[in-house]
């Protein structure tokens, strides 16, 4: 371990207050052994420096996914009181609200044999992906508004998913507070070609089987059994919040003189919670955030019509488990030494993980808390989990979200060719299909950490339980 | 004129070099593309830019968001910067072509310019910046 981190249990570790300057609460930390071989001390010095943040309540947190982002590190968790703290883009990243879906299909992995190029090509008909991608759907400025307003919902009441598909939703698909005239001309313009487009990265749409359950109890609430196939989507806010995220961090980035904020870095910008600017920024989040549930429910339609058209199966027997927020600041009620506090915690590469009837998960899932989505990276296992008592206790109900990268895209790309990759993946029965084989290198299996280390590292915490384990069968990516 | 790439694990981090802070400006704009889109050949699209900012850094934010803005928006390539700076105020003419499926897709998108670390730094001979795309 890095020197002068200091261990505190099996898998926690504290960052004192004096690692940097003027750090008002000390970091804290979940990894393994294993996975601190590759910690980078860039990242425990952003931890650090979010700890210098006025408001910042008990900790600094990162989760066992940590790695060197800018600003918050990704996999960072911060809550900041109320009253007296402030609010972040860069607690948030440019991606807001990206996240994660699982839904269900009746389907065996048997049913998918001689079909699954055919199922893969009509999901890369339907679902646009990767840069320049364009909508076939044109939302106008009008509808543009009600979508950043009401969400999923927003995508519902036209016939694009059903009510069941808003409850088992974080924030039930729109989050309250959003404040359209926060929302910049240019953010708008970004965002009505995009509704419905996966982007780029390591966003994608996946294939799964659920190949191991690993707590029956929970599987059997949320309701997926051994051998089913089921499909992830991973994406985000598209340009609509990446305006958001430039717009509002330039402007509080202006503002810092103002509210006589000193930073270690400008990426850290921020203003009082209730300050006009904090207040626009969170206003205009919310509505980025509202846009990205309404992009995974239009691509979860358009998916649902591909498996129908290929398979014959109802559209009503795909059935979505959960969706999770991995980039967002939300206001929530946590018990702080023993009294009910509000805070705003920032999850920046960290995904909620409410534990048993925690307000705001859906009444079907109370008993065994929230479902927690951690999508893999191309080629390995993603994991269903649920969310815990300790985790409230802990991490503001928070958990990881992926693997977290270990190898840069610059290295990949000298080290792997995209093409071989997809051959071998091919071979291991992993359809996958993008514009070009070189984005494939950038995102190979090998450039993450192993995500069963991250997620047997929040189990063994207690962050959150496992519940199954999914293996994917096929990738669209952009 | 030049740019490389530096190792960074989760994003891209370029090292941007030119003999003016003009220079720094124009290849950081064809860093940008270089990362989005890979080869763009000038087929008459021009768009101007005029920005101001408080100091070099920011304005060099503003310019490659701008720029971002741009190629979202109205699904642009950019493949010549000619930058002009007076101070810390930015005029600019880019030019490229239309973006084409065919020979754009399969690039990486990226979704903003980082703060972090952002510093153009005067050498002997030379001006450098480390910009961090988020990807």
């Amino acid at each position: 371990m890095l020197e002068g981190i200091n261990k505190i249990g099996d898998l926690e570790w504290e960052v004192p207050v004096g690692y940097v300057p003027d750090m008002r609460v000390p970091g804290r930390f979940f990894l393994s052994r294993a996975l601190a071989e590759t910690l980078e001390e860039g990242a425990v010095r952003q931890l650090a420096n979010v700890a210098t943040l006025p408001g910042i309540v008990k900790h600094s947190l990162a989760m066992p996914d940590i790695h060197w982002g800018y600003g918050f590190p990704i996999g960072g968790v911060a809550a900041f009181d109320r009253t007296e703290g402030v609010i972040s883009p860069g607690g948030v990243g440019f991606d807001i609200n990206c996240g994660v879906r699982l839904i269900t299909t009746p389907l065996t992995e048997a049913d998918l044999a001689g079909k699954k190029r055919e199922l893969i090509e009509a999901l890369f008909s339907v679902v646009p992906t990767g840069v320049g991608a364009r909508s076939a759907m044109r939302v106008s400025n009008k509808e543009l508004t009600e979508i950043m307003v009401n969400g999923a919902r927003w995508a519902v009441e036209r016939g694009l998913g059903t009510p069941e598909d808003l409850i088992r939703c974080e924030e039930e698909g729109a989050m309250p507070g959003a404040e359209p005239d926060a929302v910049s001309a240019k953010a708008r313009q970004r965002g009505m070609p995009q509704i419905g487009t996966l982007g780029a990265g390591n966003h994608f749409l996946e294939i799964q089987v659920a190949r191991e359950i690993i707590d029956p109890e929970a599987a059997s609430v949320f309701g997926i059994a051994e051998g089913q196939i089921c499909f992830m989507v991973h994406c985000g806010s598209r340009g609509l919040g990446h305006q958001v995220a430039t717009d509002h961090l330039r402007t509080l980035e202006s503002a810092l003189g103002k509210y006589q904020i000193r930073l270690p870095d400008r990426q850290l910008a921020c203003a009082p919670i209730d300050s006009p600017e904090g207040r626009a920024y969170y206003g205009g989040m919310a509505c980025a955030a509202n846009y990205a549930w309404t992009n995974r429910q239009v691509i979860m339609h358009e998916a649902r019509k591909a498996f129908t058209q290929v398979f014959g199966i109802d559209y009503d027997e795909m059935r979505l488990i959960y969706d999770v927020a991995h980039n967002v600041a939300k206001f929530e009620r946590h018990d702080v030494d023993g009294a009910s506090m509000e805070v705003c915690v920032h999850r920046k590469g960290a995904t909620r993980a409410f534990g048993p009837r925690a307000p705001g998960i859906p009444r079907e899932y109370a008993a065994v808390g929230q479902p927690v989505l951690i999508p893999g990276s191309m080629g390995t296992s993603s994991y269903l989990l649920h969310g815990t008592a300790t985790a409230m206790q802990k991490t503001w109900g928070s958990t990881c979200h992926g693997a977290g990268r270990v190898l840069s895209r610059s290295k990949a790309k000298k080290a792997i060719r995209g093409r071989e990759l997809r051959e071998h993946l091919a071979q291991e029965g992993i359809l996958v299909r993008a514009h070009r084989d070189s984005v494939l290198a950038e995102e190979a299996p090998e450039v993450y950490k192993p995500s069963h280390e991250v997620v047997r590292v929040v189990h063994e915490a207690g962050l959150s339980g496992i519940v199954a384990r999914l293996e994917p069968l096929g990738v669209i990516k952009g | 004129m030049s740019f490389e790439e530096l190792d960074h694990t989760a994003d891209v981090l370029m090292r941007v070099r030119g003999a003016t802070i003009n220079e720094v400006f124009a290849d950081a704009g064809r860093a940008m593309f270089h990362v989005m889109y890979g080869p763009c050949e000038d087929r008459g699209i021009a768009r101007q830019i005029t920005l101001e900012a408080e100091d070099l850094e920011s304005l060099l934010i503003d310019y490659l968001s701008e720029l971002l803005f741009i190629t979202d928006a109205e699904n642009l390539v950019f493949c010549t910067f000619d930058v002009d700076l007076q101070g810390t105020r930015l005029s600019a003419v880019v030019r490229g072509e239309p973006f084409d499926p065919a020979r754009h897709a399969g690039g990486t998108l990226i979704k903003g310019i980082s703060y972090f670390g952002l510093e153009i730094v005067k050498e002997e001979d030379a001006y450098v910046v480390d910009i961090i795309f988020d990807i």
